[in-house]
């Protein structure tokens, strides 16, 4: 690969189709009102003529690019009017995404991002190549690219084959997928939509329009109204969101190679994600509330240094995995971690803050309804659910840590639980507020990387006796349970 | 080195220098009040009492922020650095003690705005892979001499994220 080469030519035809479908909207838009006017035809020549621009961009784009490996370093020439030049040192290179779009599908091909650490930092892409080439350009990249991280020993090079060699896979079964779906149900986004709603309810909801609706069907009266107005919504998130976990997880798989874990998923655009062990900062294992009462969950990992973009640098290990083959795929996969007992929890006398803690908002919230609003007072009620939530918080706190690593869990509304090496904790934190202070009860939070920034864990009111147990074992590992018990 | 606190103090001139800044800014405390009272003159509905009674707030607000709280704020910070760790404590409500091992930090620098400068005081900030902390108000040489502390230190224990 030392010599500078193209892309495969759908590389034009994918630039086309990116553009055709960021744009499908606006062109929807621009289609409607263009040619509802006088002299629609023109608007039509006009939208042809911009394809036929992007499109010939795009082969002159394709033409542009150029790419090799010398000297240990990628090199990409890009750039239709200003040339640039992208050099990537293989030392700097973090993470080799491998995705089949819907075009790369067509044409057998895939696209390569290579992606550096750091802020600021752009991947550089490579939009068509085919898998031999991908593969190829992997390992030259990969090659001599071993990093020593702190703690750990040097990983010693035993050439390429046994390297890329699978050692073991895991793949979820249709019936998972299918429950995954199921228990997709994303509260954050149906209540987003259902308050975003219900500021046009009133515009909505006219005596005229509930007449209409009584005509066609007799027998609805305000209230049921709404509640159908609610339930639909609420089919209709659930849809979207069942869709979304069968088209991003399907033919999921997680392959394990001595130094990587290989992901692949995508019903339609199908991702590969590479992420090499001494990457991993901290895995996650989140309990949806659909989630928990199955024994199931989402496990997450992440890793450092890539994605600027919050949504994408936690990376998904398994889609669905219930607690129980959680030990075993741990064992397998994850051999650095482990599932502990947790041992180190909230101590009694935090219970009521526990409790009281969800509730904080409403004594702000139940005033000011009550004096706006006719049936304020019926937010009196969210008390019950808050202090449940807020016994289970209490309930579900809790820690271990051990000379290699920190299990935390805790939560918000799903219960997470992290896992992080202690060489990969980046800072503890330890809050006290004036109340605290007197229980002698602190809150915890421990920073680990992921993507450019940080990602951060935190348990309430523990006792502050372990607050600094943990603070003195970030430094030198030592567990020192005898001290209090 | 856990459970005593740490032993360095944050220079006393930080007090000077946050209650200039916070006397200067603090002016936008009396916005609110300002945009009320000059409202009401416009429309010739000036009533002495509201007008006092709105900048009695603001006023509180401004002497007890530019007044008090860069007291409250120095007598609770400090920091140390050592072979090990970064240790931070500040905040005077929510008293929070920050543990930075010296093995995580990707790079420090020394930072001067203008009202710092009129003081000649620096803070120093520290970056991990994940987080930035600061030590604010340090005098120059101090602050100087920790940056360059750390950055040594993280070189003997130099690793890669």
């Amino acid at each position: 690969m030392s010599e500078f080469r193209r892309q495969h030519w759908a590389a034009a035809v994918d630039r086309l189709f990116t553009a055709v479908r960021q744009n499908f909207v606006t062109f929807l838009i621009l289609i409607f009102v263009g040619t509802r006017q006088a002299g629609g035809d023109y608007f039509v020549y006009v939208l042809i003529g911009t394809m036929a621009l992007t499109f010939f961009s795009g082969i002159a784009g394709w033409y542009r690019f150029q790419y090799r490996i010398s000297d240990g370093e990628l090199q990409i020439k890009k750039g239709i009017f200003v040339r640039k030049k992208v050099y990537m040192a293989k030392e700097r290179i973090q993470v080799i995404d491998v995705t089949e779009g819907l075009v790369q599908r067509v044409f057998g091909l895939v696209k390569v991002e290579v992606k550096t650490a750091g802020g600021g930092t752009e991947s550089a892409t490579i939009n068509a190549m085919t898998f031999e080439e991908a593969e190829e350009l992997k390992r030259e990249l990969r090659n001599n690219n071993r990093v020593k991280i702190e703690g750990d020993e040097l990983l010693e090079d035993e050439g390429v084959s046994s390297e890329d060699e699978f050692l073991d896979e895991w793949k979820i079964s249709s019936k998972e997928l299918v429950m995954a779906a199921f228990t997709s149900g994303n509260f954050g986004l149906i209540a987003s939509i259902l308050g975003a709603f219900s500021g046009q309810l009133d515009a909505v909801i006219t005596d005229e329009t509930i007449e209409y609706i009584q005509g066609l069907m007799p027998g609805l009266n305000n209230f049921t109204l709404v509640a159908t107005v609610v339930i639909v919504i609420l089919i209709i998130s659930w849809t979207f969101s069942f869709l979304g976990v069968i088209f991003n997880y399907s033919d999921f798989s997680v392959k394990k190679t001595e130094k990587e874990l290989l992901i692949r998923s995508g019903l339609i655009e199908r991702k590969h994600i590479t992420i090499p062990f001494d990457r991993i900062q901290a895995v996650r294992f989140i309990e949806g509330v659909l989630r928990q009462p199955l024994g199931c969950g989402m496990l997450y990992v992440e890793s450092a240094g890539f994605e600027q973009n919050a949504k994408e640098r936690s990376i998904v290990l398994v889609p669905f995995i219930s607690r129980t083959k959680m030990h075993e795929f741990f064992d397998r996969f994850l051999s650095d971690f482990h599932i502990p007992e947790l041992e180190v929890k909230p101590p009694e006398r935090s219970f009521f803050r526990y409790l009281r803690r969800p509730n904080y908002l409403l004594l702000v919230a139940i005033p000011v309804a009550w004096y706006f609003w006719d049936f304020g007072w019926l937010l009196t009620f969210l008390i019950i659910p808050a202090t449940i939530l807020g016994w289970l918080r209490y309930k579900d706190a809790g820690l271990y840590f051990d000379s290699k690593m920190i299990t935390m869990q805790f939560r918000n509304f799903n219960r997470k639980t992290a896992f992080i090496r202690r060489k990969r904790v980046q800072v503890i934190e330890e809050t006290i507020n004036p109340f605290q202070e007197r229980k002698k009860i602190s809150s915890l939070a421990v920073t680990a990387a992921s993507g450019a920034k940080g990602i951060e864990f935190s348990i309430n009111d523990l006792e502050s006796t372990d607050v600094s147990r943990i603070r003195k074992w970030l430094l030198n590992g030592e567990t020192d349970y005898a001290s209090t018990q | 080195m856990i459970n005593h606190i740490p032993e360095s103090r944050i220079d006393k001139k930080a007090i000077k220098a946050w209650r200039f800044s916070a006397l200067i800014f603090g002016i936008l405390w009396f916005v609110p009040a300002i945009a009320y009272i000059s409202i009401s003159i416009g429309i010739n509905k000036f009533d002495l009492i509201l007008s006092i009674l709105s900048v009695i707030p603001s006023l509180v607000l401004y002497l007890f922020i530019g007044l008090l709280v860069p007291n409250l704020r120095w007598q609770r910070w400090r920091y140390e650095v050592n072979d090990d760790a970064i240790d931070l404590l500040r905040g005077f409500v929510f008293k929070t003690r920050t543990v930075v091992p010296i093995n995580r930090v990707q790079h420090v620098d020394t930072n001067q705005g203008p009202i710092y400068r009129k003081y000649g005081l620096s803070s120093v900030k520290i970056s991990t892979a994940a987080t930035t902390h600061e030590i604010p108000a340090l005098d120059d040489e101090t602050a100087t001499e920790v940056r360059n502390k750390i950055s040594q230190l993280v070189r003997q224990v130099k690793e890669d994220v």
